[in-house]
Formats: structure tokens, sequence, C-alpha cells
């Protein structure tokens, strides 16, 4: 079996918290496995036919010993399926299909890395957060949300404790910034120009709205950006092509599977 | 003391010999080397590819897919790579994974799904073709053809005349006698039928008031058409001679079983590997656990043999 190629377990759940909106979760799987910042588990646990299908949630972290393995989601609570996964206990059974999709890329060593999160979003940051963090690299997050209680608690965001390096961002301006995280990332932007040149690299995943801001914003300046797109999935590894997005291929552009070829996307290929 | 025989699993559905009865449906495996992580699909009895055309098709802008109670709706608009493709890069690669492959075809014209047929019939390792008469999805799927006998019979009697691999024509569930469908096929020369494809449905978005799928309507898949595949199933093996496959809704074992108790010959699996990777393998594990404990040796001994009142 090729490293880090998918595979279908069986797990069981070590503890599943709520924190306001936001649940995390650890289930022991049979096997550690290792994954790319941005890569994602298709995960179901409840009985029956309905819903039918798992539910695509961000690799948060993945751990394990001696044969063993751990691996943590953050996800939010959005419909059913992720309703019932909340609902479940320490125990409870799941099944899981890991790792899956395109991650994040991280070119070069002499960038720093602008870190953007949209809501749920932020799940699929954090771990490009918690290794750039375990690379001592040079990296800001921002989060948005629209208001302070959709915010991720402070304990679970990586570098949070680094003065300047975590910018939170909400609509209502309940906390943080009184603004969206693109409009926090354009005042960075902004402040970046005066302060001199210096490479930097974006990674984003959030509403669509969000990330074609982020690439608006940044494109032009010649900031490289990645971004992680969401959709609703049937399979998770490539067999339905229920999650195409439309993708510039030279002059043209074709539909790619957002759960294959994706998630992460270079922001200049995408059709927004 | 007791022991137990491993039961014959092996199917035959035409000249085609199955070492099991369950094979991969069309559109839900991709083109089979996606599972090769998963398992060793030379163990399926067969994987039927996604459906291919002439011409690469990019397929229905999204969104493509909504869940329904049990359920899903797909207009995914046959997307693929097209049929050289298929037979430069993936043929070979199925064969170096001693899987055996069935192609299901689709074209917008009877000419291209001759064209089609032709090319593929020039793979030694290719075990059928499967004509797609009923995709619900794109108006030139099939469903032109496939939801009247006249034009059902046009198209089977026109690629069975352009190839000489087994022909097996999927047949439409959205048609009012799904037996007069089934013997059209059969008198044209196909040499089984497998059904059913998707039932067209549809699904709304009560605020934002518009059609979840760009397509407007798609195929419902998943266990809440089972009973309907079933039934259509058991109508279609008393309409005619030739083996049906049986599709729709299988999740389990006992699913399966009971599409060949009505007796399908064999049996597709679809949407199940959307949910799970290794529903096929599991569905044939678990046949023959229950051949074990039923004392059954042989799949012929128990297929077709469902008990009806008189």
């Amino acid at each position: 079996m090729p490293h880090g190629s998918p595979r279908f377990v069986h797990g069981k759940i070590l503890h599943n918290s709520g924190s306001g909106i936001f649940y995390r979760m650890e289930v022991a799987i049979p096997e550690r496995i290792d994954f790319v910042p941005g890569q994602f588990a298709m995960v179901s646990g409840w009985p029956g036919n309905d819903p039918l299908l798992p539910r695509p949630l961000a690799i948060f972290r993945s751990g394990g010993v001696r044969g063993k393995g751990t691996v943590e989601f953050v996800y939010k609570v959005v419909g059913r399926g992720t309703a019932l996964l909340s609902g479940l206990h320490a125990g409870d059974p799941l099944a899981l299909t890991l790792p899956l999709g395109h991650g994040f890329e991280f070119p070069g060593e002499d960038r720093s890395w602008w870190l953007v999160g949209g809501g749920v979003g932020f799940s699929s940051v954090f771990p490009a957060a918690v290794a750039l963090e375990g690379e001592r690299a040079d990296f800001e997050i921002f989060l948005g949300a629209r208001s302070r209680d959709q915010l991720p608690p402070g304990e679970w965001i990586p570098g949070g404790a680094v003065p300047g390096r975590v910018h939170l961002c909400t609509d209502d301006g309940t906390a943080g910034f009184f603004g969206t995280a693109a409009a926090a990332l354009r005042d960075r932007i902004d402040r970046r120009r005066s302060a001199g040149p210096s490479r930097v690299s974006i990674l984003a995943c959030g509403p669509r709205e969000m990330l074609k801001a982020v690439a608006e914003l940044a494109l032009p300046l010649d900031i490289r950006v990645q971004v992680s797109l969401e959709s609703s999935m049937a399979c998770g590894f490539g067999v339905c092509w229920g999650c195409v997005t439309a993708i510039r291929d030279g002059e043209k552009s074709g539909y790619r599977r957002i759960c294959k070829e994706g998630p992460v996307f270079d922001a200049r290929e995408v059709v927004w | 003391m007791t022991h137990s025989v491993t039961p014959d699993l092996s199917a035959r559905v035409g000249s085609v010999l199955l070492k099991n009865p369950v094979m991969s449906a069309s559109g839900t495996f991709g083109y089979g080397l996606e599972f090769m992580p998963f398992y060793d699909i030379s163990r399926l009895g067969a994987v039927i590819v996604k459906g291919l055309s002439l011409l690469p098709t990019p397929g229905n802008p999204p969104g493509r897919i909504v869940e329904t109670p049990a359920g899903m709706l797909n207009a995914i608009g046959l997307q693929n790579i097209g049929v050289e493709r298929f037979v430069n890069e993936v043929a070979p690669r199925l064969d170096d994974a001693g899987a055996v492959y069935v192609a299901n075809v689709y074209g917008r014209t009877i000419e291209e799904y001759e064209a089609v047929a032709r090319r593929l019939s020039d793979l030694p390792g290719l075990a059928a073709i499967e004509v797609n008469a009923s995709c619900p999805n794109v108006k030139e799927g099939g469903i032109a053809f496939g939801s009247s006998p006249g034009g059902l019979s046009g198209l089977t009697r026109r690629v069975r005349a352009a190839t000489e691999k087994p022909l097996w024509v999927k047949l439409s569930p959205n048609v009012s006698d799904i037996g007069a469908i089934a013997r059209a096929a059969e008198e044209a020369g196909a040499d089984a039928v497998t059904l059913i494809n998707t039932i067209v449905g549809m699904a709304v978005d009560p605020r934002t008031r518009r059609p979840m799928l760009s397509n407007v309507t798609g195929g419902l898949s998943g266990p809440a058409v089972k009973p309907v595949a079933l039934r259509m199933v058991w109508e279609a093996c008393k309409a005619v001679k030739i083996p049906v496959v049986g599709i729709g809704g299988i999740q389990s074992p006992g699913d399966a079983l009971e599409f060949l108790l009505v007796g399908a010959a064999a049996v597709q699996v679809g949407t199940a590997n959307f949910r799970n990777p290794n529903a096929c393998v599991e569905i044939v594990d678990g046949i023959r656990e229950f051949f074990v404990r039923e004392k059954i040796f042989r799949l012929d001994d128990y297929r077709g043999t469902l008990l009806l009142r008189e």
C-alpha cells in the first residue's frame, strides 16, 4: 500500500465535545495515518441509511503509537449529518475513509504565510498553521466569522498566544477587526507594501465569496494563493464526479473534482 | 463433526462467466483504478466502468448531486474521458490488475454508439459492452432511445451489428411496461439486460426557490429505490429468457440476495460504493457466508427460487 494512499477504516470515538457551534472529535483508528494539511476524511457514524452519505471533514491532526492511530477533527454543525455526529459519544463507532484529496503545498523556504479561514473553513487552515509552527515558519492567521460567538475557541488556535499572529475578524465588530477576513487582509497587504517587499504566500479556506475576494486582492500583487474549496460530496475519492468546479486549463476550462484534484487549488486556475 | 464447503459463487451472464455475481455499477466506480488502494478489484465478478462516449464529455455544471432520504439525486451528465483514452490508458491497467471489465457506452446518435462499440471491440480483455439506453441526465444519453420498445429495438439492433462482444442493454425504470422494454432488447439481439438505471427525480430549495440541481432533474439512486428496482427486475425476469442483471439500492449481502432470489443472474452495486469503498467485496463475502450458513453449495441452486403463494 503506497504511503498516504486512502483507506477505509472503522474507528472508535475517544472524545467528542462542543464549544459553542464548533465541535472537536478525536477518533481511535487501527493504524497511524499521515496527511497533508488540507486533506480530509469522509466520516459517517449513524445507524441506518438516512442520511445516506458520509460527510467530508478536514483532518485537523493525526497521531498514534505502536501501530495504533488517532485522528482529530474540528467541525461545525451545519446540517443533519454533522448534527448526528455531534450527538455521538466516546466509545461510539465511526466509519472513515482517509486521507483524501490534494492538500496545501509549501513551496520554497523564504516565504511568510498568511492563513485565511472563514467560518468552518478555519478547520482546514489550522493543520497548515500547526505544520508551519512546527517548522518555526513565519505565519499569521486571519479568522473571519459573523460575530464573536461564531469564532473558534482561542485555545484551539495554533500560535494564538503569539502577539500579532492571529487576527480575529467579525462582520458585526463584536470581536477583533470590524469587517471580513478579506478586508483585514487588505489592510495587512497595505501595511506590507509600506514595509517593503517580502515573499508571502496565502492559504485560504472558507465561503466561496471570501476566497474570491482574497484571490482578487492578492493575485494582482503576485502573491501566490492556494484556496481550499468546499462542496457536498457523495464519495470523496473521485468516483462519483458530483463535486466538480470549473478550472482553467490553458485557454479553456473544464470541470475538476474538488475531492480528488482539490480541495486545494491554485487560485489562478479557479473560474470564480 | 461438521465442516464447511466453500460455495461455488460463479455466475453466468450469457457467455460471460463471472467468479461471483457482484459487479460495480457504471458511474459509481470510476474506471475501476480508483478502488485499487482499497482492495484487489479482480475479486469482483466484474467492474463496469463509467459510461464512455466517442469524444471526452464535460458533463453538467455543478450542482450535480443532492442527498435525499435514503438516497441521492445525481445529474453528472456523463462526464468522461472518451473511448480513445479509455482504450489506451485505462484498459491496459485493468488487464494488469486481472479485472474482468465491462464498458458502459453511450452516444448522442446511434452512429456514435456504433463507433464507440466498434472501438472497444478491439480490446481482447473486454468481457462485454453495456449499452446505456437510460441515462436520464442528458438528452443524448440514451433515454431518447430507451424509453420506447421501438427506439430501444432500433438502437440495440444497430449496436449488435457493430460488435462481436457480448451486448448488455441497461434499461430505464422510467417506463410504464418494463417487460415490453426488456423483450424489445431481447428480440433485437441483446445478450442480457441490466436494470434499473436511476429514477428521474427532483429537489428544490424552498428559500432560494431554485432547483438543487443545475439540470433541474436528476437520477435517484440508493436504498430508496430498491423496492422499485426489485419489482422491475422480477418482472423483467418473467418477460425474457436472456439473463437479467439486477441493480438498484443494493447496500448489503441481504439486498443482493433478494435480487438473485427473484431471478437476477448477477447484480451491480452502485451508490453503496460511495459510502463504503469496500461495499462490493463485503457483499461478495456476505453472500458466501450466507450460503455456508444455509448450506447452499452453488449460486445456481439459489438463484430464481422465490416462493410465491398459489
